[in-house]
């Protein structure tokens, strides 16, 4: 509506701001998905606080990208993989897509196996648990009826707070941590910068971006009302990555004190144990399969949807089956696929969801450029294109990542 | 055939044989003609500059782009300002199809040569025409052939294709027509596959009747969409334009002070009916029915009350008229008669003597399934609404309102678009 009257109620400005809350929130919150938790504890219980000057910088990070995706859409109207297909062309897209596609897929085994962990934690077999799970959200996502379990296993994910809660009880060395948060450090080792791709890539996901710029554009939020939604980008982020901080601080002064490398989803869920005690795997497994049905269901239904806008083949839940075979074959295929790898006997799940997000990572900058170039094109943003410093810290961020992907791949030649 | 993906990026020839560059757009200016004639090229010069090259000029476009003068002689083309770019504005871009009433992306264009000219035919939506941009086009046709499944084109001849992207006023003008032409419920499901900016072009300035009866079919978060992002006064009168339930539904779906203000510029007695309406619960016979429905007063003859209906403002309004209802002074149901027996019977007999004097109704707060289990078992189109209290009619329910609670919701008001 465009108002007359200038002056809006306090309740409705509270309605407006807590109908704009949302996109930012929950991709936040799937930061701490089932491969989020894992990357984080494996790093804190590995390299106690070291890892947290990379967190400052990818939370910068992050910000900057989510804002940019959130800018497109409140600009454009449009999905990311519509304006890429109608920038550059059918070639370049098909590249994205695969890109998006192979990322998106290793990010959804990784659930599945967040979901097969939290299922062993307590002592069930993944072999009947992952493909229970696996049958339930697919009838979930086509039957469109996952809204009503989201409320549920958004709750299932604040358990990540206990993390917060237990940094406070064990009473770390708070100097230690503001001094690892700003002291910038490496380690030219395969494994320590597989894991910096992890902590990266588990953070700055190609699917957020995507899914940003979707629901940016679903909320009907455009140019004039873009404040609010920028607000919710850089809280949502923050707040997220607040979290994952006190993920590697209480695993750094808990696991990595006593010389404890997080292997599997027992290990991790000791982080918790000063907090909970006996309950700490239930609270663990908990939180991670929470996250992980989660994101296994916003997920696949995201990657098919991108696929199809770009392609323009018939897509949408509420089409019938034989009218968009592709969009309901995809979004199956991804699903089902993904559980299936997870049965791979002996199949080690925590390293599964890190190398999945390393690759995430690696992946991410093909997407960055892209979206990069998006933002700075006068004719689509007008006066809303990127700023100045918007770019050179995107840029720089791209050209680390590469850096650090290139780094990675010399070493295992060296060897 | 020949098609824009070929054309695009060739090299470009003078008469001398020398290369002045690479094709880098097609233009046509007469974009509503049958088929547009290209009415220029795009040409990437290698020093990186581009210059326009006027059809009459141009001997050849495909295989090779070859020119009738030399690259010195070229007389440059000045943009007439509304010429369509073919690559820059329509390839990859979601159009409307008419003639297929969805939207689809443009994987390639279609052009043909006939006449000395070339002309734009049609736009390829098909996976032929991406195969084609992949340059996978032949060995997919010689796949096809293999397996003997021949690969479907799907073309949509240019007359066909809405473009709604469009800074040109008058083109854009031309799409319009085009889809308002369409039954509401097929623009409702193209305006939900629209992204936002073609959408919202598709919207403003639409006739607003159109409008109204689009967004009648439209679930529900479109229209709370539409009309947020209209002007109030114009969003005031597509509610009034609107069938008094569907606007009450809406409107009890909205914000309680944005719903007050657009009741506020309503006219004050479509206002009234909707706060009516907006007293029931939505599942209930009162929620879902509406005020506009036919009527006559008793006593009165055939001829009389065929001229009565006709004088009438208020059934100028009612879209549906099936029954006619026979109403006493006070408002009271005295009966119903069918609009068929009305036109068939002698003008000077009485209504009374015609019309069913005991028709079923139900009371405002009868739940819907009751209604609709009522209208199928009285085999009804409508049934009527009458006040427990006061027993004067209030309204009517008819068989499509009565129905949402029967047929699945999915397949009559689409799910949002995204999740």
């Amino acid at each position: 509506m465009k108002k007359s009257t200038p002056r809006v109620s306090l309740i409705k400005r509270l309605w407006l701001v807590l109908a704009v809350l949302g996109p930012g929130l929950i991709t936040a919150s799937a930061d701490n998905d089932a491969p989020g938790i894992a990357t984080y504890s494996m790093a804190g219980s590995r390299y106690g606080y070291n890892f947290l000057w990379l967190l400052v910088l990818v939370t910068f990070g992050e910000v900057f990208i989510q804002e940019m995706a959130a800018r497109l859409g409140a600009v454009t109207g449009k999905g990311t993989a519509d304006l890429i297909r109608e920038k550059f062309g059918v070639k370049i897209t098909l590249f994205a897509m695969i890109c998006l596609l192979v990322a998106n897929l290793g990010t959804t085994i990784a659930e599945f196996a967040g979901i097969a962990a939290g299922a062993e934690l307590l002592g069930l077999s993944r072999y009947i648990v992952v493909p229970i799970a696996s049958i339930a959200i697919a009838f979930l996502v086509i039957g469109g009826s996952y809204k009503n379990v989201e409320k549920f296993l958004l709750i299932l994910c604040l358990s990540a707070i206990a993390y917060v809660i237990s940094a406070f009880i064990l009473k770390p060395d708070w100097g230690a941590v503001l001094r690892a948060a700003v002291t910038p450090q490496f380690i030219l080792q395969p494994e320590y910068i597989i894991a910096v791709l992890a902590t990266i890539g588990t953070t700055i996901t190609p699917w957020g971006i995507f899914y940003m710029q979707a629901s940016v554009v679903d909320k009907g939020v455009d140019a004039e009302n873009y404040g609010l939604t920028k607000v919710d980008v850089i809280f949502g982020a923050v707040w997220g990555n607040i979290i994952s901080a006190f993920i590697i601080i209480t695993t750094g002064a808990t696991l990595f004190l006593h010389g404890i490398h997080v292997e599997e989803a027992e290990q991790a869920a000791m982080a918790l144990a000063p907090l909970a005690g006996d309950w700490a795997k239930l609270l663990f497994a908990a939180g991670l399969v929470g996250a992980s049905i989660l994101a296994a269901m916003v997920l696949p239904l995201s990657t098919v949807y991108a696929i199809t806008e770009a392609f323009g083949w018939e897509r949408g839940l509420d089409q019938k089956r034989s009218d968009a075979p592709i969009f309901y074959g995809l979004l199956l295929a991804v699903i089902f696929l993904s559980s299936l790898f997870v049965l791979i006997p002996g199949l080690p799940l925590f390293k599964i969801m890190l190398l999945s997000q390393s690759m995430n990572a690696i992946l991410l900058p093909v997407l960055m450029v892209l979206v990069l170039i998006l933002a700075n094109d006068g004719e689509i943003m007008g006066v809303w294109k990127n700023k100045r410093y918007q770019n050179v810290f995107s840029i720089f961020l791209t050209i680390t990542i590469c850096a650090i992907t290139i780094a990675l791949f010399a070493l295992q030649f060296k060897k | 055939m020949i098609y824009l993906s070929e054309i695009i990026g060739s090299r470009v020839w003078d008469a001398w044989g020398n290369n002045l560059g690479k094709c880098s757009d097609v233009l046509i200016s007469r974009s509503d003609a049958v088929f547009p004639p290209v009415s220029a090229i795009a040409v990437n010069s290698k020093d990186g500059s581009t210059f326009h090259v006027a059809a009459n000029q141009i001997s050849s476009l495909f295989p090779s782009i070859a020119l009738k003068v030399a690259g010195t002689d070229l007389k440059p083309y000045t943009l007439g300002g509304n010429e369509l770019l073919l690559k820059r504005q329509v390839l990859d871009h979601q159009i409307v199809d008419i003639e297929g009433k969805r939207v689809v992306r443009v994987n390639d264009i279609q052009l043909a040569y006939s006449q000395n000219i070339y002309v734009v035919t049609g736009v390829d939506v098909g996976n032929l025409g991406l195969a084609r941009r992949l340059g996978f086009e032949k060995p997919v046709l010689a796949f096809s052939k293999l397996i003997n499944r021949p690969v479907v084109q799907s073309v949509i001849t240019w007359q066909d294709v809405a473009y709604l992207e469009e800074k040109n006023p008058l083109r854009l003008k031309k799409s319009k027509e085009k889809i308002s032409k369409l039954p509401p419920a097929d623009i409702a499901l193209i305006l939900s596959d629209l992204n936002r900016s073609a959408g919202q072009s598709l919207m403003e300035n639409m006739d607003i009747e159109v409008l109204a009866d689009t967004l009648e079919e439209s679930p529900t978060k479109t229209q709370i969409d539409v009309l947020t992002h209209l002007d109030s006064h114009q969003a005031a009168d597509i509610l009034e334009e609107m069938e008094p339930d569907e606007a009450a539904d809406l409107l009890a779906d909205m914000p309680r002070e944005t719903s007050h203000e657009l009741l506020q510029l309503m006219e004050e007695d479509e206002a009234q009916e909707i706060r009516t309406l907006l007293h029931y619960p939505p599942d209930s016979a009162g929620g879902i029915m509406t005020t506009d429905y036919g009527w006559i007063n008793d006593g009165l003859t055939v001829s009389q009350a065929i001229e009565f209906l006709r004088s009438s403002e208020e059934a100028q309004d009612v879209e549906e008229m099936y029954y006619i209802y026979v109403l006493d002074k006070e408002e009271h149901l005295r009966g119903v008669i069918y609009l068929r027996d009305l036109v068939m019977a002698k003008p000077d007999q009485l209504v009374e003597t015609l019309m069913e004097s005991k028709p079923a109704f139900v009371l405002p707060h009868t739940s819907q399934d009751e209604v609709a289990y009522l209208i199928a078992k009285y085999n009804l189109l409508s049934i009527p609404v009458v006040d427990e209290t006061t027993s004067k009619m209030l309204g009517i329910v008819t068989l499509d309102d009565a129905l949402d609670t029967v047929l699945p919701t999915a397949y009559k008001k689409r799910l949002p678009r995204f999740f």
